[in-house]
């Protein structure tokens, strides 16, 4: 089957049977290797990416239900070599250790920034509720994205 | 079958309700048969998971965008959701907030928020699980499922629609369109409390939807199901009885346990026991009668 879709602001065409998933697409014909395997079951979230907006499990998603939609990876965060305020701030603030997560983390934490300025620790938790972290203990990442928060906020508002 | 299977698969993408219902019936025969996909969280991980069963694939009909399966809607008094809506969707909608919250807190607990964007009520109505939350949720408004085949529509009250333990009456070749049902005024009473070995990505030990009208000391209207204590989304019979034949005060918590143990048949599995089920049945329902001004 032919899937058209927009990977990270490309257009992309894949051929390929409907059912393999997205998550193999991904990882293979298109060599974005950010999202990782995990438990392919949609339980641990590692597989995690943007379709259409929302953060969906890219192990449960089949490609032939992908024609014409927007997909946005870990690789799609970054521009260039410099780093999102939301992937500088787990970085510095140990949000990121291992790094299994981590890829599906930044995707559900920055679906959750693009819908609130100003999220509650609670809405930062229930956002990566999905996410499984067997590092962090989860505080750090939290701080991480109430970080990010404040950065993006300043980074919009300009210099005060 | 496995993750290796997948190339082997064909995927028809209908155009239309009366398409799809068409394909559905002409593919009745097929060996291996027609698996309708919505957001994939049960046949993909079942694919992936049921390791070397040989045999015929099924045909995969990709229904997770027909616009007939989607939306909600509320008219006249009666709330209507699309089958193909996910939880997500629920949870973000006015119209439920507003005239069914109780669907709108359930939404936020099922799996994780991936889950949620993928996960449809349809779905779960489909495999008939009865640890299903959404289904147990719904079941609290006394919903009608609305299904379609080539023969024309037809209506089904949820206790006609499942069978047996993830057995339901629906046809091979029907397809559940929506769910409908009429919500109590709104400001009415509800609860939902699951019980789950985490807040996320958890499958129920124990899931209930309440909803009631209180009128007078008297509850007039009692919508109540449990998730994961019986082969079916449990509708709690003997409890509806026993609350709305008795004024309020006179709701004892005897008598309210009792109703609640004729109604669950709990199993011990990997999840959780009978024995803590069945506590947990009779503690959360104690908490929504609690709630409605009984003393229990």
């Amino acid at each position: 089957m032919r899937v058209e879709l927009l990977v990270n602001g490309q257009e992309r065409v894949v051929e390929m049977p409907p059912m393999v998933r997205l998550l193999d697409v991904l990882r293979g014909q298109l060599g974005l290797i950010g999202a990782k395997e995990g438990c392919g079951e949609g339980e641990c979230g590692t597989c995690t990416v943007m379709l259409d907006g929302e953060p969906v499990n890219a192990c449960l998603v089949a490609i032939g239900q992908c024609n014409g939609r927007e997909i946005i990876t870990v690789e799609g965060l970054a521009e260039g070599e410099h780093l999102t305020p939301l992937q500088q701030c787990m970085a510095d603030h140990g949000g990121a250790q291992c790094g299994i997560c981590t890829p599906g983390m930044l995707i559900a934490a920055e679906a959750l920034l693009r819908r609130e300025r100003s999220p509650s620790d609670e809405q930062i938790r229930a956002a990566v509720a999905g996410n499984i972290c067997r590092c962090t203990g989860y505080q750090r990442i939290v701080i991480s994205i109430q970080e990010a928060a404040a950065a993006r906020r300043e980074q919009s508002e300009g210099p005060r | 079958m496995s993750v290796t299977d997948l190339p082997r698969f064909d995927m028809v993408h209908p155009e239309s309700l009366e398409a799809l219902c068409t394909l559905i019936h002409e593919e009745k025969e097929r060996p291996g048969g027609v698996a309708m996909l919505a957001g994939g969280t049960d046949l993909m991980v079942e694919i992936a998971q049921t390791g070397s069963r040989s045999g015929p694939l099924p045909l995969v009909v990709d229904i997770s965008r027909m616009a007939p399966l989607r939306g909600i809607s509320f008219d006249a008094g009666r709330l209507r959701i699309g089958a193909a809506t996910t939880y997500l969707e629920i949870e973000r909608s006015g119209l439920v907030q507003q005239h069914a919250p109780l669907l709108c807190r359930m939404g936020q607990d099922v799996g994780g928020p991936t889950i949620q964007a993928r996960g449809t009520l349809g779905g779960n109505l489909a495999t008939s699980s009865p640890a299903a939350d959404g289904v147990a949720a719904i079941a609290a408004y006394d919903p009608v499922i609305v299904l379609r085949s080539v023969r024309g529509e037809r209506q089904l009250p949820l206790a006609e629609l499942q069978t047996g333990y993830k057995q339901s009456s629906r046809a091979v070749d029907e397809v559940i369109v929506a769910v409908e049902c009429d919500p109590p005024p709104v400001g009415s009473p509800w609860i939902w409390r699951k019980v789950g070995t985490r807040l996320a990505q958890a499958i129920s030990k124990v899931a209930m939807g309440g909803v009631a009208v209180v009128d007078e000391g008297r509850i007039s209207r009692f919508g109540l199901a449990l998730a994961s204590v019986a082969p079916v989304t449990c509708l709690m019979s003997a409890t509806r009885a026993y609350v709305l034949e008795n004024e309020l005060s006179a709701v004892s918590t005897a008598g309210l346990d009792a109703a609640v143990e004729r109604d669950v048949a709990p199993i011990d599995d990997i999840r959780s026991t009978r024995d803590y089920r069945v506590h947990c049945s009779r503690a959360v329902v104690r908490a929504f009668l609690r709630q409605l001004g009984a003393s229990v």
